[in-house]
C-alpha cells in the first residue's frame, strides 16, 4: 500500500514538503500582488516561484515513492496550487467590487 | 472616564467576557509553569519524582491549555454578542452561574490531578479522578458539568441572536458551536478496546483543532477585522464562507492522518494522506485574501497590539498547521515521525500560532474597551515597549522551542525508528544521543524566553492604556 521513505531521503522528504507549502504561498502572494498593482514583473515572478513549486512537488513525490493512487496527490498538488489562487483572487475581486458598488450607492 | 478600568465601559456580555478572560490568563500562566517543570524533567528525570510526576505536569500543561483557549473563545463570543446581535444578552444570570460552575469545576479537577496521582484505575477513578484520553483527561463528573455549562453558553448565544439580528458571521458561529460541542461527546464514553477508544478520541482532538476551532477563530477574525480595520462586512463574510468550505472539505477526512497506526483499516492510509495533504490549501488561500485586503485599502488600525497579534495568528496558523503539519502528514514519513518530538514541535507551533495568538488579540481588544475605548494605536506611553517585547519574546520563544524539538524529533525518527527499527532499545539509544539532549536543553532555554514573554504580557495587559487620555483611533 505504501512504500516508506528511505532513510537517506528523510531530509529531502521534510524539506521538499515544507517548500511545497511555502512556495504555494509565495506564488499566491506574488500573483495577488501583481494583479493588484498591474505589475507584469510580479506575475512573472509568481510563475517563476510556481516552477520551483513543481520541482519541490516532484522531489517530494520521488522521496515518498508515490505510485498508483498516490500519483493523484501529485497531480492535485500541481493543479490545485496553480489554480486555487486564481480562483480566490477572482472571488476577492468580485466581492470587493460588489461591496464597493453598494458602498458608493449608499 | 478614559484610561481607567471601569465595568461601566462594558455591556452585559462583555462584563462576563472579562471574567472568562481573567481566568484564561491565569490558566495560561499555569500552563507555562507546568510546561517549564515538564521540560526540566527531560533534563533532570528525578525532579519532583513521586511528588509531581511527569505524567501529571504534562497533563496539567496541556489540559490548562485546552481550557484557557476554550475560555478565551467563550469570552470572545460573549464579547461580541451584543454588538453583533444588537440586543442585550439573553439569560445572562444563567451565563454567570455557568462561569462560576465551570471555574470551580476546573479548580477541583486540577487539585485532584495534583493530589491523586497513582493507583489502580476503575469505575470510580474514571468518574472522579481521571478519565484518560490526552488533552481532555477530566473525570466524567466534570465532563458532564462542562457539557451543562456549554449548553448554557450556547443558549446565551443562540437566544441572543434569535432575539436580535442574525448575520453571516453569527450564523456560521452558531452552526460551528453545535458541531464543536457535539464532537466533545465523542470523547466521553468508555470502551475496553484501545483502537476504538483512540478512534473516537481523535474526533474530539482533530475535529476540534483542524475544523471547528479553525472556523470559530475565522468568525472572531472576521469580526475583528471589521472592528479594527473597518473592513467591510460583506467582504469578510464571503471570505468566511469560502474558508468554512475549504476547512471542512479537507479537515474532516484529514482525520485519517491519525488512523495510520492505531489498528484501523488500511484504507485510512489513502484517505488520511490525500485529504490532509489538502489541509494547507485554505491556509495558502488566506494569503491571497489578506494581500488583497491590505493592498486594496489604506487602513488605519484602532488597536496596534491586537492587530499585531492577529498578524502573528495568520503566520502562526500558516506555519504551525500548514507547513509543520504537512511535513509529517503523509504515512510514508509519518511512519517514522509518529509520536516523536517532531509531533511536539508541530503541536507547540500550531496551538500557539493558530490559537493562543488570536485569543491574546481579543484580550487587547477587551482591555481597550474596559478602559473606556482608549487610544492604542501608534505613540503609546514608552513607545509601547511592553507589548512589543511581549510579542517578540513569546513568538521568539515558541519558535525557538519548535526548532529545538524539531531537531530532537529528527534525530528520534532517524535513530530510534529508522536505524533501530522502533525497538525498546532503540528508544533509549535515541534518548541519550547528543542531538536529543541538546534539543531538550535548547527547548528549556527558549521555554524561559517564552516565560519572560508571558510575564511581560500580563504586566502589559494590566497597565496598557492606564492614564491615557486620547480616545481610540476611528476606522
Ligand atoms: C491549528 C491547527 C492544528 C493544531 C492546533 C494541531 C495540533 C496537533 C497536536 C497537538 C498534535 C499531537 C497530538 C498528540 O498528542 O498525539 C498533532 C498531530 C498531528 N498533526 Fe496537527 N495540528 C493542526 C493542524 C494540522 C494540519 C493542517 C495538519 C496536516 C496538514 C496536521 C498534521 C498532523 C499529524 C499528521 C499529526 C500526527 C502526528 C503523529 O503521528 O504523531 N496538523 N497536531
Ligand atoms: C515555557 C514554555 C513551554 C515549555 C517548557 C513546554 C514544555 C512541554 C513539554 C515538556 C511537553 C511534553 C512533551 C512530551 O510529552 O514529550 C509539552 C507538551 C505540549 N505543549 Fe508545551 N511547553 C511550553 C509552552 C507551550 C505553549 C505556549 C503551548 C501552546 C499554546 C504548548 C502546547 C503544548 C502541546 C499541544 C503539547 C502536547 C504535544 C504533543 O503531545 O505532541 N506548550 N510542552
Ligand atoms: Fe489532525
Amino acid at each position: 500500500m505504501i512504500d516508506p521513505v528511505e532513510m537517506q531521503d528523510f531530509f529531502a522528504a521534510f524539506f521538499s514538503g515544507a517548500l511545497v507549502i511555502v512556495f504555494g504561498a509565495i506564488y499566491a502572494l506574488f500573483l495577488a500582488w501583481g494583479r493588484l498593482r498591474g505589475s507584469r514583473n510580479f506575475i512573472a515572478a509568481a510563475y517563476g516561484v510556481y516552477a520551483l513549486l513543481v520541482i519541490a512537488v516532484l522531489v517530494l513525490a520521488e522521496a515518498m515513492h508515490f505510485d498508483g493512487f498516490w500519483n493523484l496527490i501529485t497531480v492535485v498538488m500541481l493543479v490545485g496550487y496553480l489554480l486555487a489562487p486564481h480562483g480566490i483572487w477572482l472571488l476577492s475581486r468580485d466581492t470587493h467590487n460588489e461591496a464597493e458598488a453598494k458602498f458608493n450607492s449608499d | 472616564m478614559l484610561g481607567v478600568l471601569d465595568n461601566n465601559n462594558l455591556n452585559g456580555g462583555q462584563k462576563l467576557a472579562v471574567k472568562y478572560f481573567s481566568v484564561a490568563v491565569i490558566l495560561f500562566v499555569a500552563q507555562i509553569l507546568f510546561g517549564l517543570i515538564a521540560g526540566m524533567q527531560f533534563i533532570m528525570p528525578d525532579l519532583f519524582f513521586n511528588v509531581l510526576d511527569f505524567n501529571v505536569t504534562r497533563m496539567v500543561h496541556i489540559n490548562a491549555m485546552v481550557v484557557w483557549l476554550l475560555m478565551g473563545f467563550m469570552g470572545s463570543i460573549y464579547w461580541l454578542l451584543e454588538d453583533e446581535a444588537g440586543v442585550e444578552t439573553v439569560g445572562l444570570k444563567l451565563g454567570n452561574l455557568a462561569f462560576w460552575l465551570l471555574t470551580s469545576a476546573v479548580t477541583v479537577v486540577v487539585l485532584v490531578y495534583l493530589f491523586i496521582q497513582v493507583g489502580p484505575g476503575d469505575d470510580f477513578t474514571r468518574w472522579f479522578v481521571n478519565e484518560g484520553r490526552e488533552y481532555i483527561e477530566a473525570p466524567r463528573w466534570a465532563d458532564i458539568g462542562i457539557v451543562v455549562c456549554m449548553l448554557i453558553f450556547f443558549y446565551n448565544a443562540a437566544a441572543t441572536f434569535m432575539k436580535g439580528r442574525w448575520s453571516g458571521i453569527s450564523g456560521v458561529l452558531i452552526l460551528d458551536l453545535v458541531a464543536l460541542a457535539g464532537i466533545y461527546l465523542a470523547g466521553m464514553f468508555y470502551t475496553t478496546n484501545i483502537s476504538v477508544d483512540q478512534f473516537w478520541w481523535w474526533w474530539v482532538i482533530h475535529l476540534w483543532v483542524e475544523a471547528t476551532w479553525e472556523v470559530l477563530v475565522g468568525c472572531i477574525m472576521a469580526w475583528g477585522l471589521i472592528k479594527l480595520l473597518g473592513a467591510r462586512r460583506q467582504i469578510v463574510t464571503t471570505w468566511l464562507y469560502i474558508e468554512v468550505a475549504l476547512m471542512f472539505g479537507s479537515g474532516i477526512l484529514g482525520l485519517g492522518h491519525h488512523y495510520f497506526w492505531i489498528g484501523t483499516p488500511e484504507y485510512w492510509l489513502s484517505i488520511g494522506g490525500f485529504f490532509s495533504a489538502l489541509e494547507p490549501v485554505p491556509l495558502v488561500a488566506m494569503v491571497v485574501h489578506s494581500v488583497y485586503d491590505s493592498g486594496a485599502h489604506k487602513f488605519k488600525a484602532a488597536n496596534h497590539p491586537a492587530m499585531a497579534w492577529l498578524i502573528a495568528h495568520t503566520f502562526g496558523n500558516f506555519f504551525g498547521a500548514g507547513v509543520w503539519g504537512f511535513m509529517h502528514t503523509l504515512p510514508q514519513i509519518n511512519l517514522y515521525t509518529h509520536g516523536t518530538q517532531w509531533t511536539a514541535s508541530h503541536g507547540h507551533l500550531a496551538f500557539f500560532g493558530a490559537y493562543a495568538t488570536i485569543v491574546i488579540a481579543v484580550f487587547y481588544i477587551a482591555v481597550q474597551q474596559w478602559r473606556g475605548g482608549v487610544w492604542m494605536s501608534g505613540g503609546l506611553a514608552g513607545n509601547g515597549w511592553k507589548w512589543k517585547w511581549a510579542l517578540g519574546l513569546l513568538n521568539g520563544g515558541v519558535l525557538g522551542m519548535t526548532m529545538a524539538l524539531l531537531i530532537a524529533g529528527y534525530e528520534q525518527s532517524f535513530i530510534e525508528r529508522a536505524i533501530e527499527g522502533s525497538t525498546w532499545q532503540g528508544y533509549f539509544v535515541a534518548q541519550v544521543h547528543p542531538w536529543f539532549i541538546q534539543g531538550m536543553n535548547w527547548r528549556m532555554v527558549f521555554g524561559v524566553v517564552t516565560a519572560m514573554g508571558i510575564v511581560l504580557l500580563v504586566w502589559d495587559l494590566l497597565t496598557i492604556g492606564k492614564g491615557e487620555n486620547r480616545a481610540k483611533q476611528e476606522v
